[in-house]
């Protein structure tokens, strides 16, 4: 028979190991692609997320607020139906279910692209801030992919043809110097594509369209 | 004789011994996988690095802090219905629409790619970076799932929603502008034929061979009866937009001066 001692030294031994593996796998999982970053693309990436962290602050200082207006509308016997609406509108607005009315940029790509040079411009408003994206008159929602080789752009199972107009809502400058700035996609779309002309320009205001898309989950469910 | 002493050696005593060995071997590898890291790390890098860590880990805390108040609200919103029908079928909106814009978890049948850097080793005249993931690798994957009727996506702990920018930097990838670190693990909710759509579909075709074949980017796929998507939980407000009263297309927009422009 094997004595406790033998056991309880296996059974540490074996825990140290485990623990080590995970360690050794979470050391070199996580930090291995920063560790393999350039100053300069550190400093991009500390920019990238203080920007979304600030994004995050104000939101949980405009979450508070609102739950303390709720609170006090509660505590009144009051119903919190106008604080619901605005919210509801907000929600909806910013996911596209609703129209979405202001200022921006209008981009217009005249000549024959591909798709993914569309979802090359797209992800780069997004990155930019941008609060709501249309194509022609197709908003932009999750699920929404500009495809196809150039000529035959389809965009929620419509065709796109050249001129393809792109409208944004943000801070203009904001967009339009991103778009814009060297090495980005433009310059990226203007050396694949030198028969193409891209143009930006400011939006005083615009009226970005609700999606026709129903965004309601069918087979997923919440997940408690 | 040392047949005879070797049989007398107790399991417990090999099993140790093993152990032992493999945990010298990890001890050695934790330390060399440090030590060239502190040699390649300058001054001006050790710092950056750990401010990426901690603003990821305050990015972490926020994102909860953002999910426990919209949480915490809704609670409320719905001890405020105060029977009205009014606001009850406005709160039952109100989570309809939080559903649909990804402001809540998610559960499904679905799809998970997993997307891993290449393990074939990198030619000398080659870029390394070929061999990575990168931002347009899960951008693709993204899209095609999209195309193949995924109706939820997320990349490991990150929700794709209308806002959601894919990026590099360096070669990092960079999503919702949270650092997520290889391999990336991309998860849709979708129709039983999702998977059948996604390696039927051209794009996703063209991306194995021009990634998988030819760098080695390792893509597995794991079709699942239940995939769990997070919940986005970043900002939802409009700055610079505002919902019309009453909704509709505006075709001509005011237009300002040309901020940019690139004309071949």
């Amino acid at each position: 028979m094997r004595r406790p001692s033998s056991l309880l030294a296996v059974a540490s031994v074996l825990f140290l190991l485990g623990f080590l593996v995970v360690v050794q796998l979470r050391t070199q999982s996580a930090d291995q692609g920063l560790a393999a970053l350039s100053v300069q693309d550190l400093t991009e990436l500390v920019a990238n997320v203080t920007a979304r962290n600030n994004e995050l602050r104000d939101e949980v200082g405009k979450l508070e607020q609102q739950r303390s207006a709720i609170a006090q509308a509660v505590e009144r016997g009051d119903t919190s139906a106008l604080q619901i609406r605005s919210d509801l509108n907000r929600i909806q607005g910013w996911s596209g279910a609703a129209a979405v009315t202001g200022t921006g940029v209008q981009i217009n790509i005249v000549g024959s692209v591909p798709g993914d040079a569309i979802e090359l411009l797209l992800n780069e408003l997004r990155n930019a801030g941008a609060e709501g994206i249309a194509i022609a008159d197709i908003r932009v929602v999750a699920g929404v992919v500009a495809s196809g080789p150039e000529g035959e752009v389809t965009v929620a199972g419509r065709l796109v043809a050249s001129p393809v107009v792109l409208t944004a809502i943000g801070q203009s400058q904001t967009l339009a110097g991103s778009l814009t700035r060297a090495g980005g996609p433009i310059a990226q779309l203007a050396a694949r594509y030198p028969d193409v002309t891209i143009t930006v320009a400011a939006v005083d205001r615009i009226t970005l369209p609700a999606t026709e898309r129903s965004l309601a989950p069918v087979l997923g469910h919440p997940r408690l | 004789m040392w047949l005879a002493r070797a049989r007398s050696i107790a399991g417990w005593q090999v099993t140790l011994g093993a152990a032992l060995f493999v945990l010298g071997f990890l001890i050695a590898a934790q330390l060399a996988s440090e030590g060239p890291r502190i040699r390649i790390t300058s001054q001006e890098r050790t710092p950056l690095v750990s401010t990426v860590l901690d603003l990821q880990k305050q990015q972490d805390g926020l994102k909860q802090q953002v999910l426990d108040l919209r949480a915490s609200i809704a609670d409320l919103d719905a001890a405020g219905e105060g029977g009205t029908a009014v606001a009850q079928q406005l709160n039952d909106r109100l989570e309809q629409a939080q559903e649909a814009a990804g402001l809540v978890a998610l559960a499904g049948p679905g799809l998970v790619i997993r997307l891993s850097d290449s393990g074939v080793p990198v030619p000398a005249d080659a870029d390394e970076r070929d061999y990575l993931v990168s931002g347009a690798d899960v951008r693709t994957v993204v899209e095609e799932l999209w195309l193949a009727g995924a109706e939820a996506v997320a990349v490991n702990s990150e929700r794709v929603t209308v806002a959601t920018a894919i990026i590099d930097i360096g070669g990092s990838v960079l999503v919702n502008s949270a650092y997520l670190a290889p391999p990336y693990q991309v998860s849709a909710i979708g129709p039983s034929d999702m998977f059948d759509r996604l390696t039927q579909a051209v794009g996703f075709v063209d991306f194995i061979r021009s990634r998988a074949e030819t760098y080695g980017i390792g893509v597995d796929y794991a079709v699942l009866d239940e995939v769990d998507l997070p919940a986005y939980a970043g900002s939802v407000t409009l700055r610079y937009g505002f919902v019309e009263a009453s909704p509709g297309p505006d075709a001509t927009p005011t237009l300002g001066p040309p901020l940019g422009s690139q004309v071949p």
